[in-house]
């Protein structure tokens, strides 16, 4: 260690003496050698500290709020039944769009369904966007290349999430085979090449049709009248974290400091030095995935609920099921509606069976 | 005073109407509709109207309800009163029957409008911007940013604004009577957002909270329905004296003595038919019982209230009034001590009572019900009646009720018995579950106030007028008689009002009718044809 860096450490230690947790998380002492931290760095280190915090933030406020989210549409009561053919899961019939309605006395007979086929169809949505492909061509050319973005951004972080692991446990990730894996010793330079293949492809796919994606907003007549400003914002929102990602990619050409950055994440040590438009990339990415949940963009999720739970769902209702114990459930929900034929405070079991004819009558003539 | 691009705000705004249909922006129809002059105008709404009824969003009006509010207060009223209506429509105790699908589609479209294209209302408009399947549930989801979130005001600046006034209401509700809830826009959604549901939830909040609907469908519907036992009005004596009348009918034309069954207790199979079969087709109901007599099914209708109309209009605009149908239903099947419930041509019936019902039955209510078709299918598979394809040789082309095919998936049966005894069967295109809509879907086949006819006509069946032309384009000469085979009621009638809006049956030699009446024109033992084509 040259004596620059360990007066550095030396500063930083004092003062992150301050707080006991802080000392616990961040080992200033550990003998690594991989970044260099200069004089002028001391305060960029203090800002590290916070922008580490954030990223931590930011990612389990993304993971909560999406499971708050999941949670809420989960526990919603059951729904009346609300499904839209085709329905893949449908055995030898999913095909022609078919139900177990199309045979006799179906409920003789037992319910045929295929996982299979739902997973074809879901991983048809999930990976080419069939809708789109099939219904809006003009708009697939944009959205897929810019959701295959999205999809090779997560690979890259998963990438790299792996190379520093490797790291951590003492393999350092390069261009050159590493002979004390053995057999396994072409790893390192796979991961290397792989790293940056997919994430370059990843933020020229997701900064090219970004802007894509925001011209035709403005340019399609549907899709502009349509648009509010939110709309725009989160376009360029994302645009602005890919473009910083960019730039901030200059000054690490094969991600090694990304791997750095990811291996502090992982073993709570402090972050390596960075330059500031890295700090303004990670933060504005952090931002994002605070903003993410409450927003439309998390429609991966949703999509589980429509499709599974509402457009594919075609279970029936046979006695002494889940179902009906849950129908049972909802039954004795009170009904609040105002209208003259609502009799307002009785159950939904009541409002359908108990109120009479007479009843119906009385408020006819009152109308 | 009429905008050309119509947008979102634009709906709360002072004008007399928002958009208006002419000729020249409709879709084009094939030959030989393809000449100018060749379709009747459209007419202006009278003006006298404008007093009761709300013609301020196209001039049409489905909700025949003397309802627009006179005065500054009445204004309030109804804004106060559609703003508490929404909040129930959103409250899982008022809404627990649609609020995952509703909460899910209000919340996650991303607007890219791939659902347009698919919506044959849309579509035959000549792409009027407020029948985007999204126009409405834009304006809806605006609403309740605006008025039911904190912040909403601040909110609605950045995720977009729209102003809650009285112009609002009224155009909303008419607006949730111009579709017809096929839900062909929901196929196209990568994210499985329901347009056609967010139109029935508006059509819901309107009916249960402010009373609100097309009197066909709500006091002439449903209420009548429960009250007379029928929403054709038809009475149990009635009933009786038609039932009668068919069975001489019968006799008459096939020399087959078939007493129909009535009430029988402990019968394998209750068959409903919608009433209106009895009133407007009475072959219908004819040709059901010769078929069940002749392939020896043990089976019986029902004469009493209720149970002798197999509509629900409930399932359109009302969830208390639907599942009140739905379990006269199936008590009156509990009570008649039957093993399951098949549903006759009428495709609303078969989704509300297989389908949508399966979640309110419990206990004796939940008795197996199933379509006629499969029943059918097993009937000439089996060869339980002795047919002559022969006797069915002309074009014939099949419509897909939306109830049954793309909302139940029953696609392959109809086809098969079509296929067995139509040697000039062809399919319309798109087909299946990819099928258009009659355009009389969800009430508007019934829905006959004023000029609403006339949006029928021209808009919402015109995809339907145009897939059926191009179906017969190799036949299209009037000499050539065709029959366009349409198992439901409601599809049925409003086949018939564009045949005679277009007087294509004379133009074109265009008939229609079900599919059980092209099984018993097959049957080699009777001799006159079933099926009057001239």
């Amino acid at each position: 260690m040259d004596e620059q860096e360990f007066h550095v450490s030396g500063i930083v230690k004092r003062k992150i003496k301050f707080s006991e947790t802080c000392e616990k998380r961040f080992s200033i002492t550990q003998k690594e050698k991989i970044f260099i931290i200069s004089k002028k760095s001391i305060i960029k280190v203090m800002g590290m500290i916070w922008l580490q915090a954030l990223v931590y933030f930011s990612f389990t406020v993304f993971v909560l709020a999406v499971l708050a989210k999941v949670v809420k549409y989960a526990t919603m009561p059951i729904h009346l039944r609300w499904e839209l053919y085709p329905v893949p899961h449908e055995k030898g019939r999913a095909e022609h769009g078919g139900s177990y309605y199309e045979e006799p006395e179906w409920w003789k007979k037992p319910r045929e369904t295929t996982l299979l086929g739902e997973l074809k169809e879901m991983l048809m949505e999930m990976l080419f966007i069939k809708r789109v492909f099939e219904y809006k061509r003009p708009l697939w050319w944009f959205t897929y290349p810019f959701h295959t973005g999205i999809y090779l951004i997560l690979a890259w972080f998963v990438l790299v999430f792996i190379g520093a692991v490797f790291e951590i446990a003492g393999f350092p990730i390069s261009a050159a085979s590493l002979q004390q894996l053995g057999f396994l010793s072409w790893l390192p330079p796979l991961i290397y090449y792989l790293t940056w293949i997919v994430g370059v492809l990843a933020m020229a796919l997701m900064l090219i049709f970004g802007i894509g994606l925001l011209l035709r907003r403005l340019t399609d007549e549907g899709m502009r009248s349509y648009s509010s400003p939110v709309d725009y914002f989160n376009l360029l929102f994302i645009i602005a974290v890919v473009a910083t990602g960019i730039a901030a990619w200059q000054y690490d050409s094969d991600f090694t400091l990304a791997r750095a950055f990811m291996k502090s994440l992982i073993t709570f040590s402090p972050l390596p030095s960075v330059s500031s438009t890295t700090v303004l990339h990670v933060t504005l990415l952090s931002l994002l995935f605070l903003y993410l949940p409450f927003t439309k963009m998390t429609h991966f999720f949703a999509k589980y609920f429509t499709y599974h739970k509402i457009l594919w769902e075609d279970t029936p209702n046979l006695k002494g099921s889940e179902i009906e114990e849950e129908v049972k459930k909802v039954l004795m929900y009170r009904v609040s509606w105002s209208a003259p034929h609502v009799k307002p405070g009785l159950t939904w079991a009541e409002e359908a069976s108990k109120v009479g004819l007479n009843e119906i009558k009385v408020w006819k003539r009152e109308e | 005073m009429v905008k050309e691009k119509v947008r979102i705000e634009d709906i709360s705004k002072p004008v007399e109407q928002l958009v208006k249909i002419t000729l020249d922006d409709l879709m084009p129809l094939p030959p030989p509709y393809d000449k100018p002059g060749e379709e009747p105008e459209v007419t202006e709404p009278n003006p006298d109207w404008k007093n009761k009824y709300v013609t301020e969003l196209d001039g049409y009006i489905a909700i025949d309800l003397p309802w627009k509010p006179k005065t500054k207060e009445e204004e309030e009223e109804l804004v106060k009163k559609f703003l508490s209506g929404l909040q129930k429509l959103l409250d899982k105790e008022n809404n627990w029957t649609f609020l995952q699908p509703l909460m899910l589609s209000l919340e996650y479209c991303a607007r890219c409008q791939t659902c347009s294209e698919a919506c044959p209302i849309y579509v035959s408009s000549g792409r009027k911007e407020v029948y985007r399947p999204t126009y409405r549930a834009e304006v809806l989801r605006r609403i309740i940013k605006k008025y039911l979130t904190p912040g909403g005001n601040i909110k609605a600046k950045f995720m977009g604004d729209v102003e809650l006034n009285a112009n609002t209401v009224m155009r909303l509700a008419e607006l949730g009577y111009r579709c017809t809830l096929c839900r062909r826009c929901t196929q196209t959604c990568p994210i499985g957002v329901d347009n056609g549901l967010i139109t029935r939830e508006i059509r819901k909040l309107f009916s249960l909270e402010m009373g609100i609907s097309p009197t066909s469908v709500h006091h002439l519907g449903t209420v009548q329905h429960l009250e007379k036992g029928s929403s054709t009005g038809l009475t149990a004596d009635g009933l009786k004296d038609i039932i009668e009348f068919i069975e001489d009918d019968i006799e008459e034309r096939t020399g087959k003595k078939i007493k129909i069954p009535v009430d029988e207790k402990g019968a394998d199979i209750l068959l409903f038919h919608n009433a209106g079969e009895y009133l407007s087709w009475p072959d219908n109901i004819a040709a059901f019982a010769i078929i069940f007599e002749e392939a020896g099914l043990d089976w019986t209708l029902s004469s009493e209230i209720v149970g002798y109309d197999a509509v629900n209009y409930g399932v359109w605009y009302d969830d208390v009034q639907f599942a009140r149908i739905a379990l006269k239903h199936a008590e009156i099947a509990h009570k008649l001590d039957v093993n399951r419930i098949v549903v006759g041509e009428c495709g609303h019936a078969h989704k509300a009572i297989t389908v949508i019902a399966d979640r309110i039955f419990v206990d004796e209510y939940a008795i197996p019900r199933e379509s006629y078709l499969p029943l059918l299918w097993d009937i000439v598979r089996k060869k339980k009646l002795n047919l002559d394809p022969e006797k069915n040789s002309f074009p014939v082309t099949l419509h897909d009720p939306c109830n049954v095919v793309r909302l139940m998936g029953i696609v392959e049966p109809q086809r098969k018995v079509l296929q067995e005894i139509c040697p000039q069967f062809r399919e319309m295109h798109p087909n299946g579950v990819y099928n258009y809509c009659c355009g009389g879907g969800s009430g508007f086949a019934i829905m006959n106030s004023m000029n609403f006819p006339e949006f029928r006509a021209k808009v919402s069946t015109r995809m339907k007028f145009k897939q059926i032309l191009e179906a017969f384009q190799d036949h299209i000469e009037p000499d050539v008689q065709k029959y366009v085979c349409a198992p439901c009621s409601n599809c049925k009638g409003a086949i018939r009002d564009i045949l005679t809006h277009y007087n294509a049956t004379e133009k074109c030699g265009i008939h229609y009718g079900g599919l059980v009446e092209l099984v018993v024109n097959a049957m080699v033992d009777i001799e006159e044809p079933f099926i009057e084509m001239y």
